[in-house]
């Protein structure tokens, strides 16, 4: 208490806190002075340092705890303001002991020593900063960052207005022109359910092993919106691996790529030119897709109908304010909301866990095996192919769009100065984008 | 508990369907274009 009248962060700060902002710190530094997806990591990381100072208030909620049983209370020995761990003992009972299924603050105590108390009666008014499943525990936003999060991923707002905008950002005409592409950000879609299987054997439940797997789709707004839906307590975890690992792309990619490949294959020449795709295709691929995908998988609608509507605005020639603004203006309002709100889903007590640093390992494995399968595919396919493709563009089936098909450009190039990968490799790139929302999709068709 | 009939079905099924979609994709990308060849009689 500063002066008696002004109460500090200080009391609160931990090692945990400062490590958080450390981090925060790094994403910041990586960004400025390695210019690693900066629109990105600049906000994350400072997301991630104003939920790491205490009372702050950013990301709080408010839940209201509530007796799972009738009794007396025999004990209160939490005080109004004492902070306490997930499954902290809030009152006991003469009927037992009751929890907290949180961590967080005593806002308010409701009921006292020798009171009677009926099941679900309200007893104390519990501050947390932590993603709770809403239909088992309501928690009511009462922070500035706390209510974007809700109301903007928790509510899957956010996410599928960023798909949207990435439609408008993205061209198909590479992939149409060589749509055997399709099958390269098929098979990348492997890394995805292999880490879904990983997550199952090291504890995580079918819904929190999806989440994981999904990061392996490289798509933040994916991975986020499947989060949110099937494990919101570890989407803080989930958001920061799959922003991370797509940062890191130029780190994680190459070594796969030169770990299946010899230098015979990497340097593979493709024609620099592909099919002109005529502007009546361009129109109708997203219609096209729209239809078929969201029939088959309807869980998807929200992240295909929106990716490919932002897609339409793009090719219909008709409609060049709603492009311009979905590219430019309204991209940058959406990432200023998601990314700021994800980077303050990350508080020490919740981020620090064993469980979080299984989550990024299982994350990179999901990413390296996705990018692996794809140029697997590549090399099973040189097998019928007459005009050989270049299989380190199967690795661009890993989405991360368009930072691995700059990757396999990079690469091609090293070992062949004609070649020119980039148009290639965007195939399986955008291919990989609608292969990840599908398979988002179907995780949430079959156990959301 | 986890049961794994059902992860094995998600996981087998999941990457099926997503690998049949996007097949389904790529064939109706070669049948726009064919169609739209006709239409507008610009064989490419």
């Amino acid at each position: 208490m500063l002066f008696g009248l002004l109460e500090t962060g200080f009391p609160l700060f931990y090692w945990g806190n400062a490590l958080m902002i450390v981090i925060g710190l790094a994403f910041i530094y990586l960004a400025i002075a390695k210019k690693m997806e900066p629109l990105l990591l600049v906000p994350i990381g400072f997301g991630m340092i104003l939920v790491n100072l205490p009372l702050g208030g950013m990301m709080d909620y408010e839940m209201v705890l509530r007796s799972p049983q009738a009794g007396t209370v025999i004990e209160a020995p939490m005080q109004k303001g004492d902070n306490f761990e997930k499954g902290g003992i809030v009152y006991r009972l003469d009927s037992g002991e009751v929890t907290s299924p949180v961590f967080g603050r005593i806002e308010n105590l409701k009921v006292f020593q020798g009171q009677h108390v009926e099941k679900g009666e309200a007893l104390a008014l519990i501050i947390t900063m932590e993603q709770t499943n809403q239909a088992q525990y309501p928690t009511r936003p009462v922070g500035l960052l706390s209510r974007i999060f809700q109301f903007g991923v928790m509510w899957q707002i956010l996410p599928p207005l960023m798909f949207l905008c990435l439609g408008a950002l993205t061209d198909f005409g590479p992939m149409l022109a060589n749509p055997k592409t399709l099958l390269l950000g098929a098979a990348a879609q492997f890394g995805v359910y292999l880490a879904f299987f990983l997550s199952l054997l090291f504890g995580f439940n079918m819904t929190e092993a999806a989440s994981i797997g999904i990061i392996g789709g490289a798509e933040g707004p994916t991975t986020i919106y499947v989060t949110s839906i099937l494990a919101p307590h570890i989407i803080g975890a989930t958001a920061v691996a799959c922003y991370s690992y797509m940062a890191l792309v130029p780190i994680i990619l190459p070594p796969v790529i030169r770990l299946l490949t010899t230098k015979k294959e990497r340097g593979i020449y493709m024609k620099p030119s592909l099919r002109k795709v005529s502007k009546l295709e361009k129109i109708l691929f997203p219609l096209v897709t729209t239809i078929i995908v969201i029939l088959i998988v309807p869980s998807s609608a929200p992240l295909m109908g929106c990716f490919m509507v932002g897609n339409l605005f793009k090719e219909s020639g008709v409609t060049d304010r709603l492009n311009k603004t979905a590219q430019t203006t309204f991209v940058d309002i959406i990432t200023i909301f998601l990314t700021l709100a994800i980077g303050a889903s990350m508080p020490a007590q919740n981020f620090l866990q064993p469980r979080t640093l299984l989550i990024l390992v299982l994350g990179v494995v999901s990413f390296a095996s996705a990018a692996a399968a794809g140029v697997i595919l590549a090399k099973g396919m040189n097998l019928f192919l007459k005009e050989k493709i270049n299989p380190m563009i199967g690795a661009a089936g890993v989405s991360a769009v368009p930072m691995s098909a700059r990757v396999v450009q990079v690469m091609g190039q090293k070992e062949n100065k004609q070649n020119f990968l980039l148009m290639h490799a965007m195939g399986p790139n955008v291919a990989g984008a609608i292969g990840a929302a599908i398979a988002g999709g179907v995780f949430l068709g079959i156990l959301g | 508990m986890i049961d794994w009939e059902l992860a094995i079905k998600t996981a087998c099924g999941g990457f099926g369907l997503v690998f049949g979609i996007l097949v389904l994709l790529g064939v109706s990308v070669e049948l726009t274009r064919i169609i739209t060849e006709r239409i507008t009689g610009d064989k490419k």
